[in-house]
């Protein structure tokens, strides 16, 4: 056959298979809260003869095509929560069915979440978990701090990093393979004090979904996960307040209607004021002549978001984000400043062309920067670096039948990315120092994808796209395939299977487990390729008794060029960073179980992982610098072979909530010494008795991971509106999890050392640290 | 430091819930490991040829306490040391060689003075008892003169002073050096000990500075060191080592040493040249 034809061949055959199809009405519109007119994301609208479904997009938008009749037909309208509404309706022509969803008295909450179990099962999307700010708010949290970021580590397959951060390492990923975005704005650095709380007020999320593979055609950019968060769009029907005063943090968000029903606004702030204790006792002790001061730190985060309701086919949203964490310590000698956090900003224009044809056009704009000051007396030293982006990007959803449903777009980003500035020198100009680059880049994107049905079993989501990425005169380009494959056995059960290439243009130049504020993003330059990955998934979903749903699945992961850095490598104002890097592969596999139950007085569910992960055959991309263990393959320090998490929350009436999570993992790995030598040193060094010669990487584990946790939530209903206190207790057992492990020297006499430098110990003790006893913690929440 | 401070921060400001020691002793088995051999030579010119030829252990070997059986455990003995320059061989003998006036001891000494050249590499071969083969080369670099230094008094508090370090640097090679601040003693653990290079230099100058931490009549020694690469790595690599046991931020690393051959050894051999400064503070 000549291949030009093919495509125009199969064009026709499509077309032909069109018009077979019979004639066609479509419903459409959008599905909301009644209380808040805040948009529903995957709300379930099914036609009640004959089964077919589907649920609303990340818009609230809709789109059913059903056979064209004469007899009136019964669609259903359901979403967790609230209560079910049946439209009938007569299937003559198009027709847009815009429907409010009330929470009322909840008769039906076991249909609602069947019907939503089995929208699941019925899709071809698989490997997805998501979670609500309703879930979040009841689930204990560290120092009663809510956090969607921590409580989406329950899920199966995502165990954090360091016990208490929000760090993620999705399937085997690193943690610099999330692409997280907050309103389709990409979030660099989502994280406060050291990633110990994220950038997320609860107050301010409406909720979070996390892809760990299956990765739909309209994403890309990161190898491991797409983390999307959506913003709350305000309440228009009326005004209305949020807050709470927590041990951390103080929040309080206010919304309201611009114009009723038809536009809203949200603003939500959250701050921290540990420091407007500290510098009352500094003050206190100001006199004192050996008092050391307590330095400065705080964070804030401001969420505000406007949206319009322009006309029967038009919604603008318009949204923000800015947050900082400030660090600062000053004496009469000394200056030292270091502030850093995200800006996001989104503007997004949704259009309904058509019943089938619906588009959203966003702009957005991100940028995550650190700046450090220092000033002593004659003396300045500032450095700093950031990303930028600059993004515009428009997405269609095009229903074209019952069988097809497409969606098709285009992404480009301008990246600005400023890389280890650093000034620094004295104030008469005599003596200075410089460093830094900046590098401008520009992403680009564009996919199509398919969503077919054959017959009432199959389904086959089958996309591409094209990425590609340029810097300083180099592009790249990659071909990402997304297919994903569903057989629906029956309403209740699912095999489902998905492939996925994902291209990653972007490095994260950290190499601590723990997220600072110093880690920077890197372009992708001649020397350094995009990183890869290919996933292959399978998996089972089978709903027992309409309310326990069971997923299953198991995933095999390949990574390329990965990112890791030379032993000793200088990451901190650096402007050669390039030489720091080595390049090298991976591969993951696992199996996840999880039993999810979301309806009734008790909640929740239990997850299951079991995985392996391995990266190596590192190479420096400058030959001088060396990394150990290159030649072979390594467990990274996030390789946790067991993971295991129970979440469960119990209703009593309307007043209480009592909800415990327990997580057990196998231990992180640890890369330890397993040698030691003694350096002498030059004339007026300091002699080492001890140089830890470090072995293979990570090849130790560290003891289990254990932790149980407990919140009781109890509710008052004043006149004005609705308040509670939430009690937690973090770490019930007590449990002491390994943090770090350092080994000290044991010496008969303690002050042996400092007497006598050639003193010999005893002995080497291995010590661990942790961080987190058990702690309590009370928050009073309140709205209106 | 940095690090450091990161950890106390983390520390600090959690620890008004801890109840209880977060900090306990654990067993833990390590990976079994296989003693190396480490060298440790610097070529001082004018001074004579000297090396420690020392042995790593296991980290849980247990310690002799008796310091003459640790420093014997310690030593590698027998061993046949050629240092080569210029077609001339210098063979170092297995004898101790404690210098007083700086503490040191070495165990492979040849009393003839290492030659001030400038142009030829300084090549080491050992041969270990067990046949096997420690190498190494490298070259003698010049001094890099301190400039001046600079006492200046804070106009808050005027009994405390600073000093500040000038030198030049040579923008036409890319330099490496190793900066030390004793205070009143040689033999005092440093108040600043770190190695850098001149990669962030916008001109010539470079300074070197300290905080407001002396006072009259105190004794400053600054010294410059002008090492090579080799050596930076190594320093920086033990450093960075050391500093990893006990830090949650820091990445462990291997040693980079630039002692090759078969016998798998640790270490370094290098040259040592510089300039040392005394003030002392005066108003």
């Amino acid at each position: 056959m000549n291949h030009k034809t093919t495509p125009l061949l199969a064009l026709l055959i499509f077309c032909a298979s069109n018009l077979l199809l019979g004639q066609q009405i479509t419903i459409s519109g959008t599905v909301k809260d009644e209380s808040s007119g805040e948009t529903l994301i995957g709300a379930t609208i099914i036609e009640t003869n004959s089964g077919t479904g589907t649920s609303t997009n990340e818009y609230g938008f809709y789109s059913l095509t059903l056979p064209q009749g004469n007899d009136s037909l019964t669609v259903e309208f359901s979403y967790v929560g609230f209560q079910t509404q049946r439209q009938r309706f007569l299937p003559k022509k198009d027709t847009k069915l815009n429907v409010k969803l009330g929470t009322g008295i909840q008769l039906e909450e076991v249909v609602v979440k069947a019907n939503s179990y089995q929208e699941q099962i019925r899709s071809t999307e698989m490997s997805v978990e998501e979670i609500s700010t309703r879930e979040v708010k009841v689930i204990p949290a560290l120092l009663g701090e809510t956090d969607i970021l921590k409580t989406i580590q329950l899920k199966p397959g995502i165990p954090s990093g360091s016990e208490g951060t929000t760090g993620l390492y999705v399937r085997g990923g690193g943690g610099d393979q999330n692409l997280i975005v907050l309103d389709e704005a990409v979030v660099y650095n989502a994280n406060h004090l050291f990633g110990f709380f994220s950038t997320f007020n609860t107050d301010a999320i409406k909720d979070l979904k996390l892809y760990k593979g299956g990765f739909p055609a309209q994403y890309g950019g990161r190898l491991s996960s797409v983390i999307d968060v959506r913003m709350k769009e305000g309440n228009n029907q009326r005004f209305a307040g949020t807050g709470g005063i927590g041990l951390i943090t103080s929040r309080l968000t206010l919304e309201g209607p611009i114009q009723k029903d038809k536009s809203s606004f949200i603003v939500s702030g959250r701050r921290t004021y540990a420091d407007l204790i500290t510098r009352q006792v500094n003050k206190a002790n100001e006199d004192k002549e050996d008092y050391n001061p307590i330095p400065d730190y705080y964070f804030y985060d401001l969420n505000t978001k406007v949206n319009f309701t322009l006309g029967e086919k038009d919604h603008l949203y318009l949204s923000g984000y800015f947050g900082r964490d400030v660090f600062g310590f000053n004496s009469d000698f000394f200056d030292f400043n270091f502030y850093w956090g995200n800006v996001t900003g989104t503007a997004r224009w949704n259009h309904v062309f058509s019943p089938k044809l619906f588009a959203n056009t966003t702009y957005t704009y991100s940028k995550y920067s650190y700046n450090i000051e220092t000033k002593v007396t004659g003396f300045s030293f500032k450095v700093g670096s950031d990303v930028q982006d600059n993004n515009l990007k428009t997405d269609f959803y095009y229903a074209l039948n019952n069988h097809h449903t497409m969606r098709f777009g285009l992404n480009a980003t301008y990246h600005n990315f400023g890389v280890g500035r650093l000034k620094a020198g004295s104030d008469d100009g005599e003596i200075s120092f410089s460093s830094g680059s900046d590098y401008a880049g520009a992403s680009l994107g564009a996919y199509v994808a398919d969503e077919a049905s054959f017959g009432a079993h199959w389904k086959l989501n089958y996309g591409l796209r094209v990425s590609g990425f340029s810097n300083d005169g180099k592009f790249y380009a990659g071909l990402e395939p997304r297919l994903a494959a569903l057989y629906n056995v029956n309403p209740d059960l699912s095999f489902k299977a998905s492939y996925a290439r994902m291209y990653q243009y972007l490095h994260l130049v950290a190499t601590s487990g723990i997220s600072l504020p110093t880690d920077i993003w890197y372009p992708s330059t001649s020397q350094i390729e995009p990183q890869r990955s290919d996933q292959v998934a399978v998996g089972i979903e089978k709903l027992f008794g309409g309310k326990y749903m069971v997923t299953n699945e198991y995933y095999v992961k390949w990574l390329n060029k990965q990112v890791d850095f030379v032993d000793g490598a200088r990451l901190f104002a650096n402007e050669d960073l390039e030489e720091e890097f080595a390049i090298g592969k991976g591969y993951g596999y696992g199996m996840e179980l999880g039993i999810e139950k979301q309806e009734g007085k008790l909640k929740g569910w239990i997850g299951y992982t079991l995985a392996l992960v391995k990266r190596g055959k590192f190479e420096p991309v400058d030959p001088s610098r060396n990394f150990s263990d290159a030649d072979t393959y390594f467990f990274p320090r996030y390789d946790r072979r067991h993971d295991v998490s129970v979440v469960a929350m119990y209703d009593v009436g309307k007043r209480w909530t009592f909800s415990a999570t327990v997580v057990y993992g196998s231990g992180d790995r640890t890369w330890m010494p397993v040698g030691r030598y003694t350096f002498q040193d030059v004339y007026g060094g300091d002699p080492q008795e001890f140089v830890p010669v470090f072995g293979e990487r990570n090849a130790v584990r560290l003891p289990y991971f254990f932790r149980s946790d407990a919140a009781i939530v109890y509710r008052f209903f004043p006149k004005w509106g609705e308040s509670d206190l939430t009690f937690s207790v973090f770490n019930l057992t007590n449990r002491r999890n390994a943090f770090f492990l350092y080994i000290e020297p044991q010496y008969e006499d303690e002050d042996e050392p400092l007497e006598n430098p050639i003193a010999i110990p005893t002995g080497l003790k291995l010590k661990q640290v942790s961080l987190f006893p058990i702690i309590g913690s009370i928050t009073f929440n309140f709205k209106f | 430091m940095k690090d450091l401070f990161l950890l106390l921060t983390i520390i600090s400001l959690f620890s008004f819930s801890a109840c209880g020691n977060l900090e306990k002793e654990i067993d833990l088995e390590l990976p079994a490991y296989e003693n190396q051999y480490v060298v440790e030579c610097y070529l001082e010119p004018g001074q004579p040829f000297t090396l420690l030829l020392t042995q790593s252990f296991a980290y849980f070997d247990p310690f002799p306490t008796e310091l003459q059986e640790f420093v014997e455990n310690l030593l590698v003995d027998s061993a046949t040391v050629v240092i080569s320059h210029n077609g001339a061989d210098y063979a170092l003998n297995n004898q101790l060689f404690p210098n007083f006036e700086t503490g040191k001891i070495y165990n492979y000494y040849n009393p003839e003075l290492v030659p001030q050249d400038y142009d030829n590499d300084f090549s080491l071969k050992i041969t270990l008892p067990n046949g096997k083969t420690i190498t190494a080369t490298t070259r003698l670099l010049p001094v890099v003169p301190i400039d001046s230094v600079v006492v200046q008094f804070s106009e808050i508090e005027d009994t405390l002073a600073r000093v500040l370090t000038y030198m030049t640097d040579d923008p036409a090679t890319e330099n490496y050096y190793r900066r030390m601040l004793h205070e009143n003693s040689l033999d005092s653990l440093p108040q600043q000990d770190f190695m850098t290079f001149d990669d962030f230099v916008d001109d010539n100058r470079i300074v070197f500075g300290s905080a407001f931490d002396f006072v009259e009549g105190d004794t400053v020694y600054n010294t410059i060191f002008n090492i090579e690469r080799a050596y930076f790595d190594y320093w920086e690599s033990v450093i960075n080592a050391v500093n990893a046991n006990g830090n949650p931020f820091a990445q462990p690393t291997a040693i980079i040493s630039n002692v090759q051959g078969d016998a798998n050894a640790l270490g370094i051999f290098t040259g040592i040249s510089y300039d040392r400064d005394t003030t002392i503070i005066t108003k």
